[in-house]
Formats: C-alpha cells, structure tokens, sequence
C-alpha cells in the first residue's frame, strides 16, 4: 500500500514538478497544467459548438501536440493534458447550445434540452446552465473516482489470472460487446468490427513479404492508423453533416431562448433539490461508462427517464418537459459520468471504449513509452516503473480539471454561449482543411490524404447505411493485440487447435461474447 | 416469394465480398497460409486473421440479410446523396490536385532553372499549392453546401490557410504543409 501511495505522490510531482512552460517569480508555471486549462476552455468551446464534438479537437490536435512536444516522455502529460481537458471540457460545453438554443452540442446533451431550453425559455437561462454545470462537474468527479478505485484493481487481477488465452477471449469478448450494442443491429455492428479487423491486417504479418496489399506500394507499411481512423470518425461525419446541410442550410441554426430575467441564477434549495438525481444519474453513468461501447447518450436518456418516472408519482414535483431543475440534473450528471469510467478499460486493459479513448490510445501509441493495459499497473521491486507515474500524473490531471470545471466552467459555459451561432455550412470545410493538413503534416505524404478521405467515404456510406463507426475504430486498434496474443497463446499451448477453451476462465469469457452477440444486439 | 429488399442487397453483397475475398485475395495475397510449419513447429500463418475476419464479415452478411426487413426503413443511402458524394470527392480532387501542381507548375513557368524540390521549403513556392488548393477546398464546399458562391466563402478559405500557415509552417521550423514533403 506504501508503495502505491509513493506513486500517487510520484504522479503528482510529475504534474507539478514536471517541464515548466515559464517561471514566475522563481516558480515554474508546469506545462501540464497549462496544457490541461488550454484543453478545457476548447473542449467548453467545441462542444458549445453545433457541428463540432470533443473527438474532432482531439484529432486535429493531436498531430499540432506531438508536433509541439515530440516524442519523448515528457512530452506524455502535456498532451495527456490538453486531451483530458478537451474530453471534459467538451461534456460541459454540450449543454451550452442545448439550454440556449435548444440545439445539442454533443449528441448525448439531447436530453438536456428537455429540460434546460423551456427554463431558459422562462427567462431564467443562468439558472439552467449552473445546474448543468454542478451536475456535470458532480457525475464526472464521482466517475473519476470510480476510474481511480477500479482501474488498477482491473489490471491486477487480470495481471494475476489471466494467461494468454484468456487474455485473446477477454479481447473477443471486447469486441463482440462493442459489435452487439452498438448501433441499429448486431449483423451491422459485427460488419464494422470484420471491416476494422481486415483492414489493420493489411501489411501487419509476420511474413517478409506484406500480406493484403493487393501489389500496391503505399501499402507496403500498412494503412496509416491516423488517416483510418481520423478517416472513419471525423471526415465521414463531416461529410455526412455537410450532406445533410447541402439538403436543408438551416438544420443546424439556432433558435435563441428569451435573456435572463431578475430572478435567474441558482435559486435556494435548487442543489438540496437536484442533489438525488445527481447521484443516481452519475451510478447510472459511472456504471454505464465502464463498459466498453456503451455511449454516454444511452447514460443520459437512461437516467433522465428514471428520473421522470419517479417525478411522476411525486404529484407536487415540477412535471419533466417544463423546464424541470431535476431534468437537466440527471441527464448533466449521466452523460458527464461516462468520461471517467470509459477511461478503466483503456488504462487497465487497454480496450478503448469510446471515441475520446480512441485518440488517448493514439496519442500513447504516437508519442510512445506508454501502453496502456495490464502491465502499467506493475510494481517491480527495486526499480520506478514510469508507466504508472504516468498513469496517476493523468488521474492528477483529471482532478484538477474537474477542480478547474468547478470553479470556472460556469463562467467559460456563459461566455461560449456566442459559438453557437456560428454556421457549420462554414464551419465544417474549414475543419476539414484543418483535419487534412494536421494529418499531412504528421505523415508527411499525400497517400495519407488520400487514404483519409478514402476512409471519410467509408465513415459517410457506414452512416448512410446505419452502420455504426466506433466498432470499426476500435476493432481496427485491437486488431494487433488480438493476433498477437493469438499467436502466442497458440505456440505456448504446443499448437493445440483448441487453447482458446483450454481453461474454464477463456470458455466464460468466450460464452459471453457469444451471449451479448444474441442478447445484447436483439432488438434496438 | 416477397420483393428483395436494399438492406437483402447489402447482406448478400457482403457475403459476396466476404466469399470472394476467401476464394482469391487471401490465398493470393499472404505467403504462409493459415498454418505454418517450420522445423516440426506449428504456428499461426499470415491469413489466419485476414481468414477469420472475412469468416465474420460473410456472418455479419448473413444476420443482415435475415434483420433485412426491420433496418429497412433506417438505410438512407439514395441517388441524390451518391451525387452529393460525387460532388463532394470532385471538389477535393480538384483542390488536391491544384495543391500538388501549382508549386511546381509556377517554378516551372517563373522560376527560372530551379526544379520545386529545391524550393519546396522557400517562400513563397512553398505555400502557392497550399494557398491555392486550401482556400479552392474551403470556398469550393461552402459554396456546394450553401448553393452559392461567396466573396466571404472565399475570404474565410484564405484566413483559415493562413492560420494553417502560420500554426504549422511558421511556428515549426521541421514541419512541412502539404504537398511539400511528397516532392
């Protein structure tokens, strides 16, 4: 226990102690933590942007961060930092454009315009956005902590018992939870996971000679993880956007609630009265965020409907729909609990489950010295293992953004409220300049270009035909580990057809998979 | 026997794709096979994965086709989206190409006996593809998507290359814009 507590502290001084942007008055001001203010005022600002989601800051970041700070360790939490900030910044800023203008800014804020645009309707919009803001920072501190208590939990017992084998059926499991509650049917999400699968295989043997590059050059090296997955993600769903604002230029304007009256801002007994329903959304969205795949929007419409449920057989509560401060609770506090547990699979076995993941994943993998799963939880007697300094100078971060959303997201909130009005018929070709050219400028060759809007195509025809893009995303990242394991698994076991069922541990986790696919993905 | 619907299309085009990529690419594309025995010891080959992936794609095919009737009404994918698809991969073709050619095509006309891969990192060769094509992709699409073209549309393409230029090219002296580090 001593020793952990030793690399919670080590965590902390790599925050505070770590490369200073500048010295005021002898004290270094660390570059993590500016990084991570940075992080958060533009993920307030992007998700109080119609049109644009955390995800895609992150994307179009990412390449400018490692540009800035290289590739060596220190550069790790500076640009952990500013994605973390974004990630929560970005769930606080949804609720901007929704209470204001009745328009979400991310899609798991659609609840909250329920609630949050008929209280801002009645003049009383301040009100509306400080309780989202309390309820958001209350469910994303209670998921931190969840993700603080679990994670290294997770890694250690997977660590202790489970092998090879298990470890390649826990992986299948992964993905077949992803493919069966994702998106409209099973057959569609287990097409996006086999898409991803076939196209990380591309060049990725063990043979001299690449395997499925069908003779052509550029493939020699594999498809640039960057240009799919920034292909899939981003410029498909710009595509898709700007299809649908070629079809109607209005789609995305805004439509402005009333000002405040005199009576707006928090009123007495508002957090006495939301209180309950920040609880129970954040276990909601705590519990929900732990799984992999499962989005912060089914957290949100889960929580808010529970909560309207049980506002209905209380005949004195404010009915739901009516600008209802209980409404905006539940909805802030379960999209905004997600964040933080969809960061235990990540960091304990190295499963992204969500978007954000995805590009704290890459940004790892880009950087390098951090690899997220089992082993950064490790302890080894007599030496420092950097990876879990690393991985508690990132919980740090997180409860100082969290701190930092407290004290000033409301006041960030207020002031973005002007973004959403700008057009995404403008706004959206610009991101997509920006996309290319940070994606050219980290591989420095037009085939990723090409191949990125080769993908965009794929992400718009997979949103076109209801099928769902994470499991794609995901499948194509877990696509290595999983072969790889296989492969490893397969020899250690003198090659026996059978090593995936060679112990009770890999047959539960397999029977499971097999269990979501036809449970989990039934009827949506 | 009832009408075959788009989304029975879509399962068995990927059956189909599915099969076929079984049949030929991946017999033809790997060296060692789904098994490979080198010195009495046996491993997993290059196309075991590439295998069993396209295996769950013929699936994926299968429960689509048999799901066909309920996903119906969720499929949006028209003629007219194809077009605006079109449209959209014509603008930024044209905007790349314009992006790789016009360096080289003014170094050839005004540069005199210089070659652009000299000049690829002097200004201001090295920012006329990226001007050119960055702010044609920029205006181009917001005209398509607004149905008209606008001195603003154009005016924002330029303002956002700058800033492109400025954040990457000027504050970076080892980064290079596009399509500078292909020449």
């Amino acid at each position: 226990m001593s020793e952990m507590l030793h690399y919670v502290w080590l965590g902390v001084l790599s925050v505070f102690q770590g490369p200073a942007l500048l010295e005021l008055g002898g004290i270094g001001l660390p570059l993590a933590l500016v990084m991570l203010v940075a992080g958060l005022v533009t993920g307030i600002a992007v998700g109080a942007t119609p049109g644009l989601a955390g995800p895609m800051a992150m994307a179009i970041s990412l390449p400018l961060l490692i540009s800035a700070f290289g590739f060596t360790p220190d550069a790790l939490l500076p640009v952990f930092g500013f994605l973390i900030g974004i990630m929560k910044g970005a769930t606080l800023g949804g609720a901007v454009p929704a209470i204001l203008f009745n328009l979400p800014g991310t899609p798991d804020a659609m609840m909250t315009t329920l609630d949050g645009f008929p209280m801002a309707q009645a003049g009383q919009p301040r009100r509306a956005l400080r309780i989202a803001q309390l309820s958001s920072v209350a469910g994303d501190t209670f998921s931190d902590i969840v993700l603080f208590i679990c994670a290294p939990f997770l890694a250690v017992m997977v660590e202790a018992y489970l092998d090879l084998p298990e470890k390649t059926a826990l992986l299948i499991l992964s993905i077949s939870f992803i493919a069966a509650v994702m998106g409209s049917s099973v057959g569609k999400g287990l097409l996006s996971v086999s898409l991803g699968l076939v196209v990380a295989f591309i060049a990725a043997g063990t043979d001299l000679s690449p395997r499925l590059t069908l003779g052509i050059d550029a493939l020699q090296t594999g498809v640039p993880l960057i240009a799919a997955v920034l292909g899939v993600l981003i410029v498909g769903e710009i595509f898709a956007t700007l299809e649908r604002l070629w079809h109607d230029n209005h789609a995305l304007d805004v439509k402005a609630a009333s000002d405040g009256s005199a009576e707006d801002g928090l009123q007495p007994g508002d957090i006495r009265r939301i209180a309950p329903y920040v609880g129970r959304g954040a276990v909601i969205g705590a519990a929900i965020g732990a799984l992999p795949g499962v989005g912060s929007t089914l957290a949100a419409t889960l929580s808010y409907t529970m909560a309207a449920r049980r506002a209905r057989r209380n005949p004195a509560a404010q009915p739901f729909g009516t600008g209802a401060p209980e409404g905006i609770a539940a909805t802030e506090a379960a999209n905004s609990a997600v964040s933080g547990a969809n960061l235990i699979p990540v960091l304990s076995l190295g499963i992204p489950g969500n978007a954000a993941a995805v590009f704290l994943i890459l940004a790892a993998d880009s950087i390098g010295g951090f690899n997220p799963g089992p082993a950064v939880f490790s302890m080894p007697e007599g030496a420092i293992n950097p990876q879990l300094v690393t991985v508690f100078g990132i919980f740090t971060l997180m409860s100082v953004g969290n701190l930092l959303n407290w004290v000033v997201g409301g006041g960030v909130m207020r002031a973005m409220g002007v973004l959403a009005k700008i057009p995404a018929t403008r706004l959206l070709p610009v991101v997509l300049l920006v996309s290319l050219t940070a994606i050219y400028v980290q591989e420095t060759s037009m085939f990723a270009i090409w191949a990125t809007l080769a993908f965009g195509v794929l992400g718009w025809a997979m949103r076109k035909l209801a099928v769902p893009v994470l499991p794609f995303v995901i499948a194509f990242i877990l696509a290595g580990p999983i072969e790889r394991s296989a492969r490893e698994a397969f020899s250690a076991s003198g090659a026996d057809p059978w090593f995936l069922f060679s112990s009770p541990t890999s047959v539960i986790l397999l029977l499971l998979a097999v269990v979501a696919l036809i449970f989990l993905g039934r009827e949506k | 026997m009832p009408r075959l619907s788009f989304a029975h299309g879509l399962g068995l085009a990927v059956i189909a794709l599915a099969v076929l990529a079984l049949i030929l690419w991946v017999p033809q594309d790997t060296v060692s096979g789904y098994l490979l025995s080198k010195r009495g010891r046996v491993s997993i080959g290059d196309a075991m994965a590439p295998g069993l992936a396209f295996g769950l794609m013929a699936l994926s095919g299968a429960l689509i086709f048999l799901e066909a009737r309920r996903a119906e009404a969720e499929i949006r994918l028209t003629a007219r989206s194809i077009g605006f698809l079109l449209a959209i991969l014509t603008i930024c073709l044209l905007a790349l190409g314009a992006m790789i050619w016009t360096g080289p095509l003014a170094v050839a006309l005004f540069g005199g006996e210089g070659s652009y891969r000299n000049l690829r990192d002097t200004a201001p060769w090295k920012y006329l593809g990226f001007i050119l094509g960055g702010t044609g992709l920029v205006a181009a699409l917001i005209a398509l998507v607004e149905h008209r073209l606008s001195l603003r549309a154009v005016g924002l393409g330029l303002v956002t290359v700058a800033v492109l230029i400025g954040v990457f090219d000027l504050a970076f002296d080892d980064l290079l814009l596009p399509p500078n580090g292909d020449q």
